[in-house]
């Protein structure tokens, strides 16, 4: 998913450390939500919310009502700022390859959103309903469960689950600091490439003139 | 402390609307140097302030008035002299203590040109300091408005434009789904009809 260029919502980012947006980002997306708000009851209802997600994002009509059926806790048929400011969250960190922070750092409300039937226990049906929210593949999904259930229920409780996102940072981490060492040793490699060369057509240069004064 | 602000904006959302007629933007964007009249009430600057926007309005303030101290000789110790935490504070500053200060600035300004400058008259100094307090009273009122209270005018028009795009698309379902004359769709209607008149009246300030 990638949010559409130039869009108000691709002019936020989100801080990188916490994965939330600052004040006064807040302040700019509740003017926004106001001005989407026609009816004036700090909520949007699912055509409002579906017209505004299909306006910024790529998703399809299946994936923008799993989106709202599963922000409309409360089950009123509206969205109110809370879930708008949690989606619009998702929808940075996805934008900026975030989501294995964003799940570490905030995983219980992750856990909600995803316990559907509040039952604090999470299937595989559930996480693959809303993979394309969170980017886990299907081999991390396999894993999860294998490495994960330890109750061997097939489900994942809050604990489970909290190991799972901090196993997943772990490995994001890992791979952040492989990737900077990848860079670094490729920028080595270009300097000391340089350096012969520079060596090189000295000797050379030298080599010349020395021939020359003996000539 | 920082979620005060947003509930009473979504509590008394009317209320900002409600007074057009105050906005200084309106007042800025049209006023001359001839017009020192600005009557728009400060009161109402550090109310919403976040913690945020106030810290950096308090540190750039600060900055402003360190740099302007500097620029004139044998202002910097005044400034440091008289300089407090508490009179720095958004909340305490005041329009008296705000011209006081664009007064005392003028005034190290014309020594400094004074020592410079021996053959400038009287008249024209007089007539530069005003000016110059004119100049740089105005536009520094309407930028901390702006900065505490207000988001910028083109972030604004971005976030209506793009409001305005979704909100026509709702429109189609609202008539195709529950029809014309429910009163949800004529609801509609009216808010695209106010940002269309906003968006119009902006590009009738850009031409003119």
């Amino acid at each position: 998913m990638k949010l559409k260029q130039g869009s108000f919502l691709w002019y936020l980012y989100l801080d990188k450390l916490y994965c939330l947006l600052s004040v006064r980002n807040v302040k700019a997306l509740l003017e926004y939500f106001h001005l989407l708000d026609v009816h004036h009851n700090n909520t949007l209802n699912d055509v409002l919310f579906y017209h505004f997600l299909h306006h910024v994002t790529s998703w399809n009509r299946t994936q923008i009502m799993i989106v709202f059926n599963m922000l409309d806790w409360n089950a009123m048929g509206e969205i109110g700022f809370d879930q708008f400011y949690m989606l619009v969250c998702i929808l940075l960190a996805q934008q900026n390859h975030l989501e294995e922070q964003f799940i570490f750092r905030h995983s219980r409300p992750v856990f909600e959103l995803l316990d559907l039937d509040g039952e604090l226990r999470i299937g595989a049906e559930n996480f693959h309903m809303y993979n394309f929210l969170f980017n886990i593949k299907k081999q991390d999904l396999r894993e999860l469960y294998h490495d994960f259930d330890i109750t061997g229920d097939r489900r994942l409780n809050y604990k489970e689950f909290k190991l799972f996102t901090i196993f997943t940072m772990d490995k994001y981490q890992e791979r952040q600091k492989a990737e900077k060492d990848k860079d670094k040793g490729k920028k080595d490699l270009l300097k000391k490439k340089r350096l012969h060369h520079v060596n090189v057509s000295l000797k050379q240069f030298l080599g010349i003139n020395v021939s020359e004064s003996r000539l | 402390m920082e979620e005060k602000p947003f509930k009473a904006s979504l509590g008394s959302y009317g209320s900002d609307k409600s007074s057009p007629d105050n906005d200084i933007r309106n007042l800025w964007t049209r006023a001359t140097l001839s017009q020192p009249k600005l009557n728009v009430p400060r009161s109402s600057v550090g109310e919403n302030s976040d913690m945020e926007g106030g810290g950096i309005g308090r540190k750039s303030r600060r900055w402003y008035n360190q740099k302007a101290g500097r620029d004139s000789d044998g202002g910097w110790e005044e400034w440091d002299d008289g300089e407090d935490k508490g009179s720095f504070k958004q909340e305490d500053l005041n329009e008296s203590s705000l011209l006081e200060l664009e007064l005392r600035r003028a005034s190290s300004l014309r020594s400094r040109l004074g020592e410079d400058v021996d053959s400038v008259t009287d008249t024209e100094m007089s007539s530069s300091e005003s000016s110059l307090n004119i100049s740089k009273h105005t536009p520094h009122r309407a930028y901390w408005m702006e900065q505490q209270n207000r988001l910028p005018l083109p972030l604004m028009e971005l976030m209506e434009n793009e409001a305005l795009e979704i909100l026509t698309k709702a429109l189609r379902s609202y008539r195709s789904g529950i029809g014309r004359d429910h009163f949800l769709t004529k609801q509609l209607q009216r808010c695209i009809e106010g940002l269309k008149r906003r968006q119009s009246k902006r590009l009738h300030l850009l031409v003119h």
